[in-house]
């Protein structure tokens, strides 16, 4: 672990001082939690390429920058989110990390399923948020989830309850409509109960392309025993901005957790996945999607920790480079001593469409039982040529010929979800991007 | 309708000439057949015809009339050929992952109607207008909603490749071992379509190793290609020749 704390103060202006202003009016429990996360943040530092685990993400640029805390915009129109809102669905907007009761529709009548934000949760059900916030530990953090900790004050906490199952889909947008330089920490917190059933979509959108700002984004996903959580992260942030985030999910005997990050927007972006397998029965799948143009950098890290016997785990990460952009895939597996009987499947494919276009992929498995079955791949390649010959002999341009194939490439992770309503949303986002191609 | 004049080829970057001066004349109405041993260069020439980029033409000229006008179609991009109503039925039809053989006829059929300055065909009508070629070629409608030739069997993508030779409609369509794989009832059934399809002002190249074929699809020329060259031409009636007594007696 590096010890880098020089320049810590420079990224973000006085942040100690804006640790202690969020905690004015929290309970000491919360305020020791932020200052200890502080503390954890500054402990590390900002990585950089001499990490193991940064070695391919350079973030020195972030690190240079210097980012104040964003500002609420009262000026944002319903027109600007009109693409994004949809009135079927439970919206649950926030506004350059605001909650934004103006654009939210939470139906409090929806039964099945309890909504607050973070603020209303620690006055209504301390209890509950603290034992939520304090189920991971807080040595084992990385430097961004540490961040995230000390710097989010406003955030969601979403319970879909025991035997609940959710028709709505519960769309979690955080808007980046802002004109300076400044940094978010979403957080969210979901629980999904026993036998509950729900399809949540996380979408990052940026409103002003030219404008660089940072979010460091932090969810924590709780899946109870027989619970299904259909979960769907789309980053779609400025050309200009960083993203970091970070979701961490843990999941008890049985539950059934099926994902897919989507990744269009922003200069550099890292996403960390880490799921906890802490029962038997359980299956995770975690697909992934980037289609990075020019410069744009695109950072999947996932790391599947199998703890328990007789589970399952998928991952597929697919991606289109463009340009001179590139790509980091890391996949990490845990198998640990107890968990026989574990199926465990990783592939990553990568088409390169640029001339100065470059991926790094690495996978990364550990394995302590004896009786598992876990596979790996990679590849990284062109678009075939024969394939794209055979569309043209049917009269199609070689452009548009590149673009079916590419479409086809990534088609199987664009219909993942059941719900045509996810699927719309990722089509609607990606289109632009595919039609770049 | 078609002159290929003096074609010499070889693997673009390679040294090997494979075409060693072909001359060809097709009009239309008229169904060419080119018959020879394992590598004499009968794909090579269908593949130059479609504009394949792995070959090189080091000479000669292919020039195609439409509309009273004679282009030189190596000039041309394999989708402009494509357009100007040159079709290529392939040996190994290319498997496409992820791409839905509807979408992509769809896609086909449209460009030669922009081209045309036509009207682009909506799904609905398309489906219709698709679902009576399958019909000529006895093809399940299940067809349509898979990828394209993914998973499909040899005969499948054979009577994939007519199906899409039905739907546009071409006037010169090059046949490249459209028999290999094909069990007797469905060659029976993709000549028919062939034969369906053809008409007074297009013509067909027919390229095979066999005679069988040319029962079904019968031709009014045959040519006999050995390296790289034409050593033959005559009516259907040197294939039955050919069929009796190899290729020996033609190489000099």
């Amino acid at each position: 672990m590096i010890t880098q704390t020089q320049g810590n103060n420079e990224m973000i202006n006085n942040l100690d001082k804006a640790v202690k202003e969020n905690s004015k009016d929290a309970p000491k429990w919360l305020e020791e939690y932020r200052s200890n996360a502080l503390n954890r943040f500054q402990e590390l530092g900002i990585p950089n390429v001499k990490d193991e685990e940064w070695k391919y993400t350079n973030i020195s640029s972030i690190a240079k920058t210097s980012f104040q805390g964003a500002q609420n915009n009262e000026d944002t129109t319903l027109d600007s989110l009109k693409n994004y809102i949809n009135e079927k669905d439970i919206n649950i907007v926030f506004i350059n990390g605001f909650f934004s009761k103006k654009f939210s529709t939470i139906d409090d009548s929806s039964s099945g399923i309890s909504i607050s934000t973070l603020q209303d949760a620690i006055l209504s059900d301390e209890k509950k948020i603290k034992s939520l916030l304090e189920k991971y530990n807080e040595k084992e953090t990385t430097s961004f989830v540490a961040l995230n900790k000390a710097l989010s004050t406003d955030g969601i906490l979403i319970s879909i309850e025991k035997k609940a199952v959710m028709k709505k889909l519960i769309h979690i947008l955080h808007i980046s409509d802002t004109q300076a330089t400044s940094f978010t920490s979403p957080r969210t917190i979901i629980t999904s109960e026993k036998l509950s059933e729900a399809t949540v979509l996380e979408s990052h959108i940026g409103l002003n392309n030219d404008q660089t700002y940072l979010a460091n984004a932090l969810t924590d996903i709780f899946l109870e025993e027989n619970a299904i959580l259909h979960y769907c992260k789309i980053q779609a942030e400025s050309k200009k901005a960083y993203h970091l985030g970070n979701t961490r999910v843990w999941q008890e005997r049985n539950s059934n957790f099926n994902s897919l990050s989507v990744m269009i927007g922003s200069a550099i972006n890292r996403n960390d996945l880490d799921i906890v397998l802490n029962g038997e029965g359980i299956n995770s799948t975690l697909n992934g999607l980037y289609m990075p143009f020019d410069k744009q950098h695109m950072d999947n890290h996932t790391c599947v920790d199998h703890r328990f016997p007789n589970c399952t785990s998928n991952q597929l990460y697919k991606g289109i480079l463009s340009d001179a952009s590139r790509a980091v895939f890391n996949g990490k597996i845990f198998v640990k001593d107890l968990a026989q009987q574990t199926n465990s499947y990783q592939l990553n494919k990568n088409i390169l469409l640029g001339k100065d276009c470059r991926v790094d992929t690495k996978p990364q498995l550990e394995i302590f039982a004896d009786d598992v079955k876990c596979t790996h791949g990679a590849t990284i390649g062109q678009l075939n040529e024969d394939e794209l010959f055979y569309l043209q002999t049917r009269c199609i341009p070689r452009k548009e010929a590149i673009r079916m194939l590419s479409k086809g490439f990534i088609n199987d992770l664009l219909f993942h979800f059941e719900d045509d309503n996810v699927s719309q949303k990722i089509h609607q986002l990606l289109d632009p991007s595919l039609n770049k191609l | 309708m078609i002159e290929i004049k003096n074609i010499h080829a070889k693997v673009a970057g390679g040294d090997t000439e494979i075409l060693k001066g072909i001359n060809l004349t097709i009009n239309p109405g008229e169904v060419h057949a080119i018959m020879g041993p394992n590598g004499s260069g009968k794909s090579t020439l269908s593949k130059i015809i479609a504009g394949h980029p792995e070959y090189e033409v080091t000479e000669g000229e292919i020039l195609y009339e439409s509309n009273f006008k004679k282009t030189n179609i190596l000039d041309l991009e394999p989708e402009e050929r494509a357009r100007e109503g040159i079709f290529l039925a392939f040996q190994y039809p290319v498997e496409i992952p992820g791409v839905n053989t509807s979408v992509f006829l769809r896609a086909a059929f449209n460009e030669i109607c922009k081209h045309q300055g036509a009207e682009e065909m909506d799904t609905l009508d398309f489906d219709e207008y698709i679902r009576s070629k399958m019909k000529l070629l006895e093809m399940d409608e299940k067809f349509i909603t898979r990828p394209v030739n993914e998973d499909f069997s040899g005969g499948e993508k054979k009577r994939n490749e007519i199906l899409q030779m039905a739907v546009l409609n071409p006037r010169f369509a090059v046949l490249d071992e459209t028999d290999s794989g094909l069990d007797i009832d469905s060659m029976r059934i993709v000549s028919d379509g062939v034969n369906k399809l053809k008409a007074k002002g297009n013509a067909q190249l027919v390229i095979t190793h066999y005679q069988r074929l040319l029962n079904y699809i019968v031709p009014d020329f045959v040519h006999i290609l050995i390296d790289g060259k034409i050593v033959k031409s005559e009516g259907k009636e040197l294939a039955l020749a050919v069929e009796e007594k190899g290729y020996d007696w033609l190489i000099k």
